[in-house]
């Protein structure tokens, strides 16, 4: 090591960002009723205990629904803007960049509250899903355009003019040459959508209706009155499940994520 | 940048699908939001017909209010403060250190970004409460009798708030510190430019950029914070956003919580625009 001040300092950071999220898992197998330390032995009482909570299991449910269903649409609207960026915006390119990139930039507080006004003064409440999954939308399109248009940037016009010369038509030119090159793009994207979504947490409480609780909402609803294990428990699944989507994906599409 | 621009309206059905999101879920939104705030507050219902200044004359009347924003913004402040002091040479060692933890290091960082805020928050009410890991770990100890007061304060929020939005101000800053030739450093250096001179007369500058974008990163995010703030704070430290979302769920009143929204992003916006100016003209003074 060539600079052991700095080196210890680091991982002393390290330390700070991974403590809480180690407590919450050791916390999960607390035998006790209580998050007393140190733990009264060791159980899985409190897995048991939230898997048998159909509250919690159904807002999993919901939070993996609008999850999927905002990943497929905000990963196809995402790519085909990011498209148009690269390739076509031309001299509106900078004012393409700032719209897409708009969802991020504005506070998600103002977004959740002027969403919920929204979907009263059109008519259609917080009855249907619509607008929650049009606000996880719309807080994930920026991620899929940034990691889109992010692989689409080592694209070299030659390549295309060249397959052109050599006959190839439009659709076996997007299919063979622009494709793969954004693949990678298009499931960092949609990955990082994913877990943005299952995660967000102001979006879905302004715009929750009644039993359409995500998983975040529900915690946090359960953290404000009670102070058992089995929220350590439903955080642990919950870390679980994105730790599984991320590795999979490493592992089996070997993918680099893009995320400013 | 536009080699392959086709003439005719071809192209622009890959743009429409976003447009006519973001114009209908984004654009709309904003404009009634707007709208809202001028509206007379409502006997019964989330408003009344008519419209009104009302909502915005409260605010600045209410020293309350402009109490309570003051109180944000020095959340805000503090926790990008000590974001940027605690993060800048970690990012330095992600950008600069050697290649073998390289890797690691950097999905250590990365990492608490893929767990939810509400479950990180929770982290911290377990470390920090009265009967939490460390207050007890520190009586188990003998080093104090009395619980130290760390949660249901500003000091926990910040705490957790900075541990929270740190990964922002890591990122920028390695990758602008990535940009930065070490070369020029080396250069510096073979002038007779002393170590710390070096530093502040090539490098500090040529980062900037990246130091700005993860301020403004953390200063925006953190007083939009909710979850945070609304945990560890309790009922008895209440942030702007707070304020703004529970007057919103528990009391209906639509009118003044859009005014509350708007006139918070609003300061917030303001803040930022300043920060821009400061850092900029602290910049060309930097130059020679």
């Amino acid at each position: 090591m060539k600079r052991p001040v700095l080196t210890l300092y680091c991982l002393l950071v390290y330390a700070f960002l991974l403590a809480p999220i180690l407590v919450v898992v050791g916390a999960s197998f607390n035998a006790g009723n209580f998050l007393t330390f140190p733990p009264q032995g060791l159980s899985l009482r409190w897995y048991v205990t939230f898997f048998h909570n159909d509250v919690f299991m159904r807002a999993i449910r919901t939070s993996l629904w609008v999850a999927a269903v905002a990943t497929v649409i905000s990963g196809t609207i995402g790519t085909m803007a990011a498209l148009y960026y690269v390739q076509h915006a031309g001299r509106w390119k900078e004012a393409v960049r700032i719209a897409m990139l708009a969802p991020l930039l504005l506070p998600e507080v103002l977004t959740a509250i002027a969403l919920l006004f929204f979907v009263y003064a059109i008519g259609i409440g917080t009855t249907t899903m619509i607008g929650m999954v049009a606000g996880h939308v719309l807080i994930t399109l920026p991620f899929v355009f940034i990691n889109v248009s992010a692989s689409l940037e080592s694209f070299d016009p030659s390549w295309d003019m060249a397959a052109r010369s050599l006959g190839a038509d439009r659709l076996t030119r997007f299919r063979r040459i622009m494709l793969p090159l954004i693949k990678p793009g298009v499931i960092g994207g949609a990955l990082f959508a994913f877990i943005i979504s299952f995660d967000t947490f102001t979006i879905s409480f302004m715009l929750k209706g009644i039993g359409t609780s995500t998983l975040p909402i529900q915690l946090f609803d359960y953290l404000r009155t009670n102070f058992t294990p089995e929220a350590a428990a439903v955080s642990t699944v919950s870390i679980a499940l994105t730790l599984v989507v991320v590795i999979v994906s490493e592992k089996v599409l070997g993918l680099r994520i893009h995320r400013f | 940048m536009t080699p392959m621009r086709r003439k005719g309206l071809g192209p622009l059905i890959l743009i429409a699908p976003a447009a006519v999101l973001l114009g209908v879920f984004l654009v709309l939104p904003y404009l009634n939001i707007v709208v809202m705030s001028f509206r007379m507050p409502g006997q019964g219902t989330p408003y009344g017909p008519g419209y009104t200044i009302g909502n915005y004359t409260k605010f600045f009347a209410d020293s309350f209010y402009l109490l309570q924003v003051a109180n944000t913004l020095w959340i805000g402040l503090v926790t990008t403060a000590i974001c940027l002091v605690v993060g800048f040479p970690v990012a330095w060692q992600l950008a600069r250190g050697a290649m073998r933890f390289r890797a690691l290091a950097y999905g250590l960082v990365l990492s608490p970004l893929l767990v939810g805020i509400v479950i990180r928050s929770y982290g911290w009410t377990i470390l920090l409460g009265n009967a939490g890991l460390i207050n007890r770990m520190l009586t188990g100890m003998g080093l104090i009798d009395r619980p130290l007061p760390l949660m249901y304060n500003a000091l926990g929020i910040v705490i957790a708030l900075v541990h929270v939005f740190l990964p922002f101000m890591i990122l920028p800053i390695m990758a602008a510190i990535q940009g930065v030739d070490p070369s020029l450093e080396s250069a510096a250096r073979s002038l007779g430019a002393s170590r710390f001179t070096a530093f502040r007369r090539i490098v500090l500058p040529l980062c900037t950029p990246g130091i700005q974008a993860g301020c403004i990163l953390v200063f925006v995010l953190s007083l939009s914070a909710y979850v945070t703030p609304s945990l560890i704070g309790g009922l008895r430290v209440k942030t702007m956003a707070v304020t703004v979302v529970d007057a919103l769920i528990d009391t209906f009143q639509w009118p003044w919580g859009s005014a509350l929204a708007l006139m918070l992003s609003a300061t917030g916006a303001l803040c930022v625009v300043i920060f821009a100016r400061l850092t900029r003209m602290k910049w060309k003074v930097a130059r020679p």
